[in-house]
């Protein structure tokens, strides 16, 4: 697959926060590209200076080929944006904006096609102001889609949705990529980003902490499986517990979770070492590891801390 | 990569300038301020003070306990000065005047008569207390056989010699130049600090409109509603009140595009020094405030100090108002009014290059 998005360093200050460190990203033709990490990490500043936004202090950003200081018109004609919160006017209905932002570009989608694919026939006619949140979010995926575009960028796009909602959504995300897109999405929900995306990059501080499918970024752990304890309050101290089993043990909340390569040999020493420690847990359970484990590994911190 | 080519941008700037005017006209609030609320105002005010001159100003008289013939002569002659005359007995007269709803009060004293002024409505008082006592002179002549008093006669016209003096006159120029107002510092300030504030310009910006467009389309549908609103102003003035521009209607035109012009320079100008509307109304009614109180809308502001009145005819609107009313009351040229339209020109040209260095989209 060709490289159709490549960053170089890209960098911006704000006026009290390095927001974008010196990032770079490759993302190619046709996949699902994330960028993971928690809220203030510069996801949204690096995605908004791609989509011609916010001007970077430095680096570059190439677009199938194009670069914004040159070919600003072209690039915006074949790309699509969902911003964090896209505003509209209160009292325009979602067909008229669909033809009002569809006739911006010199190729456009049909607008009852878009309003049956975001499923908003019902609202077609209604005001903006009297749409739900999630409504108005998936009127805003639609106008991300009017000019049938190469590449689409989306902002948090789950963010504020019911469980429903995100489904539906990641269903909308799928069907782009089948239909050749390449899309480019923020989120901090692990899952989303484990279940939708091709690659990833997890960012945080503003530089990419490591990127790679996630597959292989779990992969990189070099522990396929947590052992978790769960405790009525809050977790006891592990230290001592820890010396007695010979393994890390990392107190989470109400958690301790154990990081192991082999579950099959954890688990009866640390049964062993419960009893003879007399550890009042309520349950025990062996997962895999997962993204959020990755980003604990690389920072110490948790996503949503 | 398709090869249809980017969409005409005058094609783009007719739909953004449909599009405008229809989500405007669903705009309920945007709708009563700029076309219901002048047509209220006008018919509002017109009426009230349709008889020309002020409203008839009462002159309380506490009943004589037996009334002579020179006491029912001067009361004819009273009413005659177009007084207002209310007939009390001293109890009533009291309670009145304790309320402070009496401006003039008399009463016979031995042989005369004595006016009591309210101390709170001391201007209007001394008017009755001048037509009282005018009034007296006729009514001794009456009584004692002698030749009345002759007057002198009074015509009452508006400084250019035009029009009957007629308060709904007045107003008309007035409420034109209030829309201007309104519409440069609320339809176009508030709305660019609005749209800025939520985000909308940002999903513009990521589209290929050019941004001349959007605002283009914004600025003709404000320009063409205020020429709506001003034709109907000067339609409801002559169908109600039958007053009639003076002077000529492309002059009166070219002034209303170049206050209008002025006005959306200063809106977009003064949205620069506020990040959200909160602040921006605040900004907004420091300079509509002023403007709508001083610079002659409703009132002229002839009992002000003269050093009020001389800088009121800094503020943008006031030099306006003065030529537009030379022209819609007097029929004038404008060659008389160079000097305001040089201030005018001044607030158009400091506002446009404030609107133009400091516009924000972000």
């Amino acid at each position: 697959m060709s490289d159709l998005i490549v960053v170089r360093g890209l960098r911006k200050q704000f006026p009290n926060v390095l927001a974008v460190a010196g990032v770079d990203l490759t993302v190619s033709a046709g996949e699902v590209f994330g960028l993971l990490g928690p809220n203030g990490a510069g996801k949204t500043t690096t995605l908004e200076m791609i989509e011609g936004l916010t001007r970077p202090d430095a680096g570059e950003i190439s677009i199938g080929g194009l670069n914004w200081n040159q070919n600003a018109s072209e690039i915006r004609a074949m790309i699509g944006v969902q911003l964090q919160a896209t505003s509209l006017y209160n009292k325009i209905t979602p067909r008229e904006a669909l033809d009002l932002f569809g006739g911006y570009y010199p190729k456009r989608r049909d607008t009852d096609e878009l309003l049956r694919l975001v499923q908003l026939e019902d609202k077609a006619n209604a005001y903006h102001v009297t749409l739900s949140g999630g409504q108005a979010q998936r009127l805003a995926l639609a106008l991300a889609l009017v000019n049938d575009p190469e590449v689409v960028f989306l902002d948090e796009p789950t963010a504020g949705l019911d469980p429903q909602g995100r489904r539906s959504l990641w269903e909308v995300v799928r069907a782009m990529k089948g239909e050749g897109r390449t899309v480019v999405l923020t989120t901090h929900y692990m899952d989303e980003a484990e279940s939708l995306c091709d690659r990833l990059a997890i960012l945080d501080h503003g530089s990419i902490l490591r990127s790679g499918t996630p597959a292989e970024l779990i992969a990189s752990l070099g522990i396929p499986s947590v052992v978790e304890l769960t405790f009525a309050g809050a977790a006891p101290d592990p230290r001592s517990f820890a010396a007695r089993l010979g393994s890390g043990v990392e107190a989470r909340g109400d958690i301790w979770e154990i990081p192991t390569t082999d579950p099959k040999t954890l688990l009866p020493r640390l049964l062993a070492t419960i009893e003879s420690e007399q550890v009042e847990y309520q349950q025990v359970h062996v997962r895999r590891a997962t993204l959020e484990d990755v980003f604990l590994q690389l920072t110490g911190r948790s996503l949503r801390e | 990569m398709d090869t249809k080519s980017f969409p005409n941008p005058f094609a783009l700037l007719w739909r953004q300038f449909k599009i405008e005017w229809r989500l405007y006209l669903r705009d309920r609030a945007a709708m009563f301020w700029t076309f219901a609320f002048p047509l209220l105002m006008l018919f509002g005010f017109g009426l009230i003070f349709r008889s020309g001159g002020p409203p008839a100003l009462t002159l309380v008289r506490i009943a004589p306990a037996h009334e002579t013939a020179r006491d029912q002569a001067f009361l004819k002659a009273l009413r005659e000065a177009r007084l207002n005359v209310v007939t009390l007995d001293a109890k009533q007269a009291e309670e009145r005047w304790k309320k402070g709803e009496t401006t003039a009060q008399i009463e016979g004293v031995g042989d005369g008569y004595r006016i009591h002024l309210n101390s709170y409505l001391l201007a209007q008082g001394q008017v009755v207390a001048l037509a009282a006592s005018q009034a007296f002179l006729v009514a001794q002549a009456r009584v004692s056989g002698a030749p009345e008093p002759e007057r002198i006669p009074m015509v009452v016209e508006s400084p250019g010699h035009a029009h009957s003096t007629n308060y709904a006159a007045f107003l008309v120029p007035g409420l034109v130049g209030l829309n201007l107002l309104s519409t440069g510092l609320f339809a176009v300030g508030m709305v660019t600090v609005a749209y800025r504030e939520k985000g909308k310009y940002r999903r513009l910006a990521v589209t290929p409109l050019p941004k001349w467009v959007f605002l283009g389309g914004q600025i003709l549908q404000r320009v063409t509603s205020v020429l709506l609103q001003t034709s109907l102003l000067l339609l409801a003035a002559w169908l109600g009140f039958h007053i009639t521009n003076q002077g000529s209607y492309l002059v009166f035109t070219l002034l209303v595009v170049f206050g209008t012009a002025t006005f959306i320079a200063m809106g977009f100008a003064l949205s620069s020094f506020a990040s959200t509307v909160e602040t921006y109304g605040a900004v907004s009614n420091l300079a509509f405030f002023p403007m709508m109180l001083l610079s002659g809308v409703y009132f002229r502001l002839d009992s002000a100090p003269q050093w009020l009145q001389k800088a009121v005819l800094i503020l943008p609107l006031s030099p306006f108002l003065r030529a537009l009313r030379a022209v819609y009351n007097d029929g004038a040229s404008l060659s008389e009014h160079v000097s305001g339209l040089v201030i005018l020109a001044a607030w158009a040209a400091l506002s446009f290059v404030f609107a133009v260095k400091r516009f924000r989209w972000v």
